[in-house]
């Protein structure tokens, strides 16, 4: 009770005003249970979602994904077996094979969205909650998640896995489509990602930086 | 009348709100003098704002949100026929090349049979970047007339257009696939087109338009009028 209480004292001094995102209207935030969301009654934006344990479950959640990813990476996702000849293809693969078909800005379009910015967003996610949780944040920490926020629609393995899906299915009339190793872990990394995104609530954490060091508005 | 009753935006009391850590902060007061006078929002950027508590560069509205959308959409409008025009992938059978372009790889694929498939690359491929280009450029427009029609729906729309603009990119993923698992010499091929690379342009182009596009814009036009009503009958 009284650890609740503070931290919801926090928040109340912390965040009492907010203007919203979309339409800049200033509005006060009630008081609020969890899994209640504060919307902007003018524009209807999410001004603030109340969540339980955030922090933790998030920090949970992109360390599964990091091992996941490594997995995803270790082993082929998927194999074409025709004529005798198998051909496999992981997630790096997939820019390395357009660089070598001399499509060099398409590869690195692929590569961003489908390693660099997910495992920056693994990496950073977790160094910052690491930082947060510890009360250890240097003047790396706002920067780098200022980062990570903004990148955040950049990683897009979840649009990834459709397109393995939709290759499965035109696929699947000319030859043997083999599901290699990788995909489960795939499968699982898409879903720890949006646990991830769901359960993380930046609020939270600007709240934490903020308490740390003390910002007064 | 009481101020507090009245709607009032972060703007009107003289503050900025970051737009990661949500914190509100006051606007010296020179810089606001400048902007009355001046009454353009581009003297306000030549003095960078930091927030005090992430020190991100804060801005009561996007700088140049306008021109630099604009600068985005028309880029992407010019990108978007090449996009469609030339073929996004060669598919080599038994040594016969066969160019797909993004509507006769749909086509193709309803030839096939494969009708959910098809209606899913038709919605991703087709359906979505149109509908985003209109959608941004109605928004650009309605904001250059000072239009006052529907903002909250306007805004809607934005926030629409903005969450599912990135799920477009899923062909090109599926062209990275098929080029990766199709290696077989000249018996079975796929190589990737220009058209591939202009229809990411394209998507990403609109990603970042829609990003710089400021949806406060759109109500600023409400806060105006609401404003001179107010002062109308005042006196």
């Amino acid at each position: 009770m009284t650890n609740q209480g503070t931290q919801q004292k926090q928040t109340a001094e912390t965040l009492s005003h907010m203007a919203c995102a979309h339409c800049d209207l200033i509005q006060k935030l009630p008081a609020m249970q969890v899994g209640e969301v504060a919307r902007c009654i003018r524009c209807n934006n999410v001004l603030y979602r109340k969540q339980k344990n955030s922090l933790n479950r998030a920090l949970a959640f992109a360390i599964t994904g990091l091992i996941l990813f490594v997995i995803s990476n270790l082993f082929p996702l998927l194999s074409l077996k025709a004529m005798g000849l198998t051909q496999e293809g992981t997630l790096l693969s997939t820019s390395i094979s357009l660089f070598q078909a001399e499509r060099p800005f398409l590869s690195l379009i692929i590569l961003l969205t489908t390693i660099i910015f997910p495992l920056t967003t693994l990496l950073g996610t977790i160094y910052v909650l690491m930082q947060v949780k510890t009360n250890r944040i240097n003047r790396y920490t706002a920067p780098l998640f200022r980062f990570l926020r903004s990148t955040d629609a950049w990683g897009m393995l979840e649009i990834f896995m459709l397109a393995i899906l939709v290759a499965v299915v035109k696929l699947g009339d000319l030859a043997d489509v083999i599901f290699g190793i990788s995909l489960y872990a795939f499968c699982l990394l898409i879903l720890s990602l949006s646990f991830l995104s769901y359960s993380l609530n930046p609020h939270d954490v600007w709240n934490r930086l903020r308490d740390i060091k003390g910002c007064q508005i | 009348m009481s101020h507090s009753t009245q709607l009032s935006t972060a703007r009107m009391q003289g503050l900025v709100a970051c737009q990661f850590c949500h914190t509100l902060s006051r606007i010296p007061e020179e810089i606001q003098n400048i902007n009355r006078e001046e009454d353009t929002s581009n003297k306000t950027n030549n003095v960078e704002l930091h927030c005090p508590c992430c020190q991100s560069v804060i801005h009561s509205r996007i700088p140049d949100s306008l021109n630099k959308t604009w600068a985005l959409l028309i880029a992407a409008i010019i990108l978007y026929i090449p996009a469609n025009t030339l073929p996004i992938m060669t598919v080599i059978l038994w040594g016969n090349g066969q160019p797909d372009t993004i509507l006769s790889g749909v086509i193709h694929l309803m030839d096939a049979g494969m009708w959910p498939l098809a209606l899913l690359i038709f919605i991703a491929s087709i359906f979505i970047p149109i509908l985003k280009l209109l959608i941004l450029i109605g928004l650009m427009i309605s904001v250059q007339l000072k239009s006052r029609w529907k903002p909250r729906d306007r805004t809607i729309l934005y926030r629409i257009t903005e969450f599912i603009g990135r799920w477009s990119m899923v062909d090109v993923f599926v062209i990275g696939i098929l080029v990766t698992l199709v290696q077989f010499g000249n018996t079975a091929m796929v190589t990737p087109g220009l058209g591939a690379l202009s229809f990411a342009s394209v998507v990403i182009l609109t990603m970042f338009a829609a990003h710089t596009f400021d949806p406060r814009l759109i109500w600023d036009v409400i806060d105006e009028h609401t404003d001179k009503n107010r002062n109308n009958n005042e006196d």
